[in-house]
């Protein structure tokens, strides 16, 4: 019953969009399939403008933030950051949710251990937020989304974690960065351009908790 | 079998185990030697005497002849052809043995130990090669009779002592980079006095892998060995010995340095660094039942690097690190009994050190005690009994208890087992580092003084404040576990037999396990509030090496020895393991960037370390015609090298480096049984692999000539 009326809700939101077309294929038995899994969306190269000093060719922190929103599907103007129509801001390393101090919306964050594929459902409680000097997503290589190896001075998305966002209207996202460098190099060097957010993730509008 | 000793013999022991050691031929004759071997005689594996076929626990010699027939300069090049040793790179050139990194093994020189490690390695070619007689390697604890650092083995470096006679050699070599090694040797031995000394001069060029990083691999360096024995014998039961050592080698480089705002500086770096000891000995033959030693020995490690700018000689940086290291031993071999004979020995140790990164001298003192029975209960069984206890004034009491046994079970197989507990202590970095990285800013403190730091930069309000709580952002569980840091400790099993087919062939293999505890880590203890971490240390990890190691030699002429190694080595760190079966490492492919979760398949296991490596190796030796030659061939296979996914551990195959071959040939003739004359050629296929391997330069050429002066 559960899946019926999620399905019901999807397809008065987005009638016309892929969660229809997925129906098509087979309304012979739309009765007792559960719900159409949601589609696994990738941004790419999301990085606020300019990101590296152009003199010296080294990463340098932008003025302002890249703004992202996953209702959209798209990036956000900078000028639109003090309202909630994003959901997820980039800028270095640092990732920022649209709550707390860092925006008016309901905003949160989990980063989970586990693969991408096994989180189905958003957990509705636990949801950090960010507060001046403690981002929900915590800084820092090893303690939040990413490593640094201080030999290459490559950053890696750690493998294995999930980051489980609240949106600034409420709804529920799970996010998997892939990436930190321009065009996602397969093997990064540390030299080509950083800052540049390659990352899968799924989101569920209908306010659910089905990430599936 | 046993063969105690003779008043005589044992004088002569002390001062000459070469001709000790014919004499020590009255014991029955080991017929599993056969033809093979000439009766070694080692002293590393028990603190006693003992036949190299006769001890327990596995022993590599490497005698003089072979070290010349390989035209060896330093213990570096000796070393890093053995089986089951791997020379890697750390801040200087170290041995690894049984897959335990170079701190973990001991180097002595006549049973004293060589100080002045950097970050754990001691650098093998400060140790010149012309004068040793032959250089032991004891693998396994053996912790139970040398105490800390002797987890994975012992080295230990036997000088020539005097012979009588009188007789010098010099020598002198040239090769590629500029190499030249120009020393000699001097003998005096008569009546109760007997002298040697050794002095060597070796410098080079060095060498550029990567031309374009402005800076050499190696830079030039000279460097002087002055080492010298003086013996005298008291009366026909006392000997007393002196013997002593200085080294220093000064060396100049340039480097480039940013600054901030990306410009370059060029800078130069001149590094001195010395070492000294001095090792006085005296030993004592109560009856032919009781023997005693009394050792003093004090070395000192220092050195110096100056750092100023190229273009105007401004200083740019200074550091300097003092080390000091005094101890006082005796020893009492007893024969108790026709069976059993038994080792007591007692001594006290003073460390001091004193550095740039240090806030003041800082002393360490240690007492302990060990005692050994050797015990033949019946023909061709040998079991070796030894505990040793040492209490330190910095970190807790180490008991270190070996078992070790030998069984003859046929004229051609004999089998041999061990078990014994090794330690590490914590070095002095851990116990006492006080630094702050100007440029990044984060601070590493050692143990011993890391509350007191935490709790300064506390009242300084450099430490973060939690935004809940408004305390101090500090992990005071990682700080108690900090204050009560321990040494790193192993418990360790060998297994292996000797075989003897034929009076041509012998295979010997062994098979090793090491379990270790509490290795040391650095931890993050307090937050700064400039976003960096206050580090110290603390006692965590669990990590497991095992394999097994072979020997197969075989005479294939009057003259020509083929030898063969191999060692199969699996390193693993077990927390590692205990989160891969938790499946909770992953890893994302690069092409599809999909995220998999990797099982314990996946993981290669320790960095720096390979699974396959192998050597072989064909010795010429005729002496009548005055002709040696030497082919050797040493393999390691391909090893982790660093973490580039992400996960921190070893899984993809671009983290490996690749397995290389080094080749070397060496060939000399003797004219008149005075002039010598070696031509050799090392990386004869001339591998390199600039990214990853600093220590391989490309082909070494070589040229030498030696003469002997003096009676023959």
């Amino acid at each position: 019953m559960n899946h019926l009326f999620a399905r019901f809700s999807l397809l008065a939101l987005f009638g016309a969009t892929f969660t229809f077309s997925a129906c098509s294929n087979d309304d012979n038995d739309n009765e007792v399939k559960p719900a159409e899994a949601l589609k696994t969306e990738t941004a790419s190269n999301l990085a606020p403008t300019p990101s590296t000093a152009p003199t010296t060719g080294q990463p340098s922190t932008p003025r302002h933030y890249a703004f992202y929103s996953f209702a959209t599907k798209s990036a956000v103007a900078y000028t639109d950051s003090a309202t909630t129509k994003w959901d997820l801001a980039v800028r270095g390393t640092d990732i920022l949710i649209n709550g707390g101090s860092s925006g008016p919306g309901q905003g949160g964050a989990i980063v989970k251990e586990g693969l991408f594929s096994e989180v189905t459902t958003a957990p509705t409680t636990d949801y950090k937020v960010d507060a001046p000097g403690a981002l929900a997503i915590t800084k820092g290589s090893g303690k939040g989304w990413y490593n640094y190896n201080t030999t290459t001075h490559v950053v890696t998305p750690i493998a294995g974690r999930v980051l489980l966002i609240r949106t600034a209207t409420g709804k529920y996202a799970k996010v998997e960065i892939v990436s930190y460098y321009k065009d996602a190099p397969a093997t990064p060097t540390g030299t080509e351009p950083s800052g540049y957010y390659t990352f899968r993730y799924v989101y569920q509008p209908d306010g659910s908790t089905n990430l599936k | 079998m046993q063969r105690f000793l003779t008043p005589t013999s044992l004088f002569v022991l002390v001062l000459a185990p070469t001709v000790s050691w014919a004499q020590l031929q009255t014991a029955p004759a080991d017929t599993s030697t056969r033809h093979l071997r000439l009766r070694e005689v080692v002293v590393t594996a028990t603190r006693t005497e003992k036949a190299l076929t006769e001890v327990p626990i596995p022993v590599t010699v490497i005698g003089k002849q072979q070290i010349k027939t390989m035209g060896a300069l330093r213990l570096s090049d000796v070393l890093g052809e053995q089986t089951g040793l791997n020379l890697v790179a750390d801040h200087g050139r170290g041995i690894q043995m049984q897959g335990l990194n170079p701190e973990y093994t001991l180097i002595l020189v006549d049973g004293e130990p060589l100080i002045g490690r950097t970050a754990g390695t001691l650098e093998l070619s400060r140790v010149a090669v012309g004068n040793i007689e032959r250089v032991e390697v004891v693998k396994g604890p053996a912790s139970a009779i040398w105490g800390s650092e002797a987890l994975a083995g012992v080295v230990n470096i036997i000088t020539q002592k005097p012979q009588p006679g009188t007789r010098s050699e010099v020598r002198l070599r040239y090769g590629t980079n500029r190499t030249a090694d120009v020393g000699g040797t001097f003998n005096y031995k008569q009546h109760r006095l007997g002298l040697t000394v050794f002095g060597n001069r070796y410098s080079s060029a060095g060498y550029t892998l990567q031309p374009a990083s402005g800076q050499a691999t190696v830079p030039p360096f000279a460097s002087y060995t002055g080492q010298s024995r003086l013996s005298y014998q008291l009366d026909d039961k006392t000997t007393l010995s002196i013997s002593g050592r200085y080294f220093i080698e000064n060396q100049s480089s340039e480097l480039p340095i940013s600054s901030e705002g990306g410009q370059t500086a060029r800078v130069r770096l001149q590094g001195r660094q010395q070492d000294f000891s001095l090792n006085p000995t005296l030993t004592r033959c109560f009856s032919d039942k009781l023997f005693g030693t009394l050792r003093f020995y004090h070395a000192g490690y220092r050195t110096q690097e100056n750092y100023t700018y190229t273009a105007n000689g401004a200083p740019y940086d200074a550091s300097y690190f003092h080390q000091t290291f005094t101890r006082p031993e005796a020893q009492l071999d007893w024969r108790l009994h026709p069976k059993h004979t038994l080792t007591a020995g007692a001594g006290y140790l003073l460390e001091s050190v004193e550095a740039t990164r240090y806030d003041q001298r800082h002393q360490m003192r240690s007492a302990y005690g060990y005692l050994q029975d050797d015990w033949t209960p019946l023909p061709g069984l040998n079991l070796v009994a030894g505990v040793r206890y040492d209490g330190h004034s910095q970190y807790q009491g180490q008991l270190s208890p070996k078992l070790s046994g030998r069984y003859q079970v046929r004229p051609w197989l004999a089998v041999r087992a061990s078990a014994g507990r090794g330690f590490r202590a914590p070095d002095f970095r851990q116990l006492y580092l006080n630094f702050s990285n100007p440029a990044v800013g984060y601070s590493v403190f050692g143990t011993h003084q890391v509350q007191e730091k935490v709790a300064q930069l506390i009242a300084q309000g450099q430490i973060a404040l939690d935004p809940a709580t408004g305390q101090p952002l500090i992990n005071v569980a990682l700080l108690t576990q900090a204050s009560s840091l321990t040494a790193e400790s192993s418990r360790a099993y060998n297994a292996g037999f000797q075989l003897d087919p034929t009076s041509k062939l012998r295979l010997t293999a062994n098979f090793f396990h090491n379990d270790l505890r509490d290795l040391i880590e650095t931890a993050a203890v307090a937050q700064k509030t400039n976003g960096q971490s206050v580090y110290s240390y603390r006692n965590v990890s669990r990590a497991y090496t095992q394999g097994v190691e072979t020997d197969a030699r075989y005479l294939l002429g009057q003259h020509l020895t083929l030898s063969a190694g191999y060692q199969y080595l699996v390193a693993k760190d077990r927390t590692v393991l205990a989160q891969l079966k938790a499946g909770s490492i992953y890893r994302r492919d690069p092409q599809t960037l999909e995220t998999v979760r990797l099982t314990a398949a996946n993981y290669g296991g320790l960095y720096n370390r390979s699974r396959h490596t192998a050597n072989v190796k064909l010795f010429y030796e005729n002496q009548a015609a005055g002709w040696t030659g030497s082919v050797r061939g040493v393999y390691r296979g391909r090893y982790g090298f660093q973490d580039r996914n992400g996960n921190l551990i070893l899984d993809a195959a671009n983290e490996y480096v690749p397995g290389y071959w080094l080749l070397n040939v060496a060939a000399a003739k003797t004219f008149r049984q005075r002039y010598t004359l070696q031509a050799g050629l090392d990386n004869a296929l001339n591998y390199t692999d600039p990214a990853y391997l600093s220590t391989v330069p490309g082909r070494l050429y070589y040229a030498s000539v030696a003469i002997a002066l003096g009676q023959k």
